[in-house]
């Protein structure tokens, strides 16, 4: 904790004058327009989170079953990011860096990665091949995607941070026209998963391939994706987005899963497979008033979700488990329990029908930069919901401060009621440099 | 008949006259009028910048209190509907772009790496400009002249937009008659409330025959207080493909450069 508070004082310390610079006359220098070869840039964050613990949740048993912790826990993060880019001619490479700094209860740790890292060519203006490390981002939903075959799953916590991408080698392929489709283009994907490639995304040993096709159709972007390959079974997707008026956008998601495979616990607790054909999607709506309130609201289902008996009997295998390391001591299956809340139990939206619902007021009071904002997420099938109000002010160049807290509340045996935290709150200073 | 009453018919008789001639008169100047409009507001956007083009443009958002924030901004225009932008900086913005093909505008931030549909009268940037203002298409590709009256060394244009999704329903735009640029213009809404004022400044040659204010304030009682400037550093004449102004390209239009 000290060291991140010590990285945090320096970077802070060593950009005060930049601050003061930023307060003095504007000037335009032509100088300042004139494009470099190169590009050199990144994103320093400092982020304390104090979580309120539920300690009769079944998350909150499973991660700390053998070390109890108090009412809360404080934790600080801090994250890295340094990107850089070298262009010439049609060629251009280009790097993200990530690195994530914790200090929390059970010590100090450290994960650094690249999320891109990647070659282009652009031999035209409407062709252009890219290969190595990247982030594909598709779909049009905002807090989820589930047509996003070939990224990793996004966090409706957090939907605009960025995320560590796949190695992978893609083209875009663009055609514009006159009347009523006036864009075409095509981005296919060669995905491929090997030893230490893109390993932890499916079955290994397979060369996928994936692919977009994208179209401006009477002023409605819409998209057609699909993956192939063996890695995880052939999927297909559509979206959609389209402005009704000039304060109101639609948009949609669908997509279809052939021979999705789950695993699940019956009511004793006995694993079985489950599968079949999915299909999931996402509906929305993004609403601007005259007065700059912004609503979105978004409804997902997820077919490769866990029905409410699935969680229950899950939530129930917990319970025994503890029960049993109460009286015995064996951690077995709360061993087992911890592994399953690793993979798809314990990701986020890992139940059915959800509904997201986030109001922004954009500069209140006549107060610039500032942003507040509160987001309702609910779990349509059990009613349990996490509610989190925001404050946001960008208003001193590069610098952004974000002020939240994350209420969560629900039933026993619920998604968000065996969440881990019954209430968090959360400071993210970030500087952009 | 007393010779009062007769004076007073004989006016009636002129004033009816003089009506009828100028319902006559109005409908046939009317168009003619309107053509005139159009073609001085065609001069007008013709003066501000070539039809395709590419610039260098500063927008500074000033507080009350002085403080300033400012972003820099490469932006490419072609035909009469398509306008992209790209942020040069400050850092926390470097690498946004956002696009304009008619009525349609999408910003794609790099974080979240697809475009987003955005609306005219959000503001990428915050402060008094809006979008609309930052992809800024022709006058006469979103609006139609209702009337020219001549104010002096000046002319004062009234336009009225020509559909529902254009930003600002009415514009008031005053125009140096010598050079035919805009030197204010005021946006009103339907209801003619004024949302905000422009005010051309310091005309300045930028070569190719491009000669046309540099700098463009604006206020508004919205806003009591704060001011938005936006500075041209740099402007010509140029044409992109098509294919430069869809989505898909929105993450390369540093390439244009």
């Amino acid at each position: 904790m000290k060291r991140l508070l010590l990285i945090f004082l320096f970077f802070a310390f060593w950009m005060v004058p930049l601050l003061a610079v930023a307060e003095e006359s504007y000037t335009f220098d032509p100088a300042e327009t004139e494009k470099k070869p190169y590009h050199v840039g990144g994103y320093f964050e400092f982020k304390p989170i104090l979580y309120g613990l539920n300690h009769d949740s079944a998350f909150y048993k499973v991660r700390f079953f053998n070390d109890p912790r108090g009412q809360n826990l404080l934790e600080a993060n801090g994250r890295i990011q340094l990107e850089g880019s070298y262009e010439k001619n049609i060629f251009r490479i280009y790097a993200k860096t990530n690195t994530d700094l914790k200090s929390s209860y059970s010590g100090e740790s450290e994960r650094s990665t690249f999320y891109e890292f990647y070659g282009s060519v652009k031999p035209s203006s409407n062709l252009k091949f890219d290969v190595g490390k990247k982030t594909m981002k598709w779909g049009k939903g905002y807090a989820w995607n589930p047509v996003a075959f070939v990224d990793r799953p996004k966090d409706p916590d957090d939907p605009e941070t960025g995320m560590e991408g796949y190695m992978l080698a893609t083209a875009d392929y663009i055609k514009s026209m006159d009347g009523p489709l006036k864009t075409f283009s095509f981005t296919p994907v060669l995905f491929p998963v090997y030893d230490h490639v893109n390993d932890t995304f499916g079955n290994n040993y397979k060369l996928n391939v994936a692919g977009r096709f994208y179209f401006l159709l009477y002023d409605t972007d819409i998209d057609l994706l699909f993956m192939t390959g063996g890695s995880r079974t052939d999927r297909y997707g559509v979206d959609f987005s389209r402005n009704i008026s000039t304060s109101f956008e639609v948009h949609g998601e669908l997509a279809y899963v052939r021979n999705f495979q789950k695993n699940v616990l019956d009511i004793n607790g006995h694993p079985y497979p489950v599968e079949g054909d999915a299909v999931s999607y996402v509906i929305g709506i993004r609403h601007l008033t005259t007065f700059d309130l912004t609503t979105i609201i978004e409804y997902y289902h997820n077919g490769m979700g866990f029905s409410g008996d699935d969680m229950k009997n899950y939530y129930g295998y917990i319970t025994r488990g503890y029960d049993t390391y109460q009286t015995t001591g064996n951690a077995i299956a709360l061993g087992n329990a911890q592994q399953m809340a690793e993979g798809s139990y314990g990701r986020a939206s890992a139940m059915e029908n959800y509904l997201y619902v986030r109001f922004s007021q954009k500069e209140p009071f006549d107060i610039l930069y500032f942003t507040p904002s509160i987001t309702g997420m609910m779990n349509t099938d059990d009613q349990s919901w996490s509610l989190t109000p925001e404050l946001l002010y960008t208003g001193i160049t590069n610098w952004e401060f974000r002020l939240r807290t994350g209420i969560i509340a629900g039933a026993r045996n619920s998604d968000f009621g065996e969440k881990q935290n019954d209430y968090r709150i959360e400071l993210r200073v970030g500087y952009y440099f | 008949m007393s010779s009062a009453k007769a004076h007073n018919l004989r006016e009636n008789n002129m004033i009816k006259k003089l009506l009828l001639i100028c319902l006559l008169i109005v409908p046939v100047a009317c168009p003619a009028f309107a053509e005139d409009g159009k073609a001085l507001l065609g001069q007008v956007d013709r003066n501000l910048n070539p039809e395709s083009y590419e610039s260098y443009r500063k927008l500074i958002n000033i507080e009350p209190s002085g403080a300033k924030k400012e972003f820099t901004l490469f932006t490419v225009k072609k035909g009469i509907d398509k306008v992209a932008s790209l942020f040069l900086a400050p850092a926390s913005e470097k690498g946004r772009s956002t696009l304009r093909l008619g009525d349609n505008m999408w910003l794609y931030i790099p974080n979240i790496g697809k475009p987003i549909r955005i609306t005219s009268l959000q503001s990428v940037v915050g402060g008094v400009f809006n979008n609309a203002d930052i992809l800024q298409l022709d006058y006469t590709a979103e609006y139609n002249v209702e009337k020219v009256e001549e104010k002096g060394t000046q002319y004062l244009l009234y336009l009225k937009a020509k559909t529902k999704s254009v930003a600002y329903d009415k514009l008031k735009i005053w125009a140096d008659k010598d050079k035919n640029l805009p030197t204010k213009i005021e946006c009103l809404t339907e209801a003619k409330m004024l949302i905000k004022t422009l005010y051309f400044k310091d005309v300045k040659d930028f070569g190719g025959g491009i000669v046309r204010p540099a700098v463009i304030e604006t206020d508004s009682p919205l806003y009591k207080g704060y001011k938005s400037v936006m500075i041209l550093a740099k402007i010509k004449e140029k044409t992109f493909k098509d294919e430069a102004f869809t989505l898909t390209f929105m993450p390369n239009l540093e390439s244009l450069r």
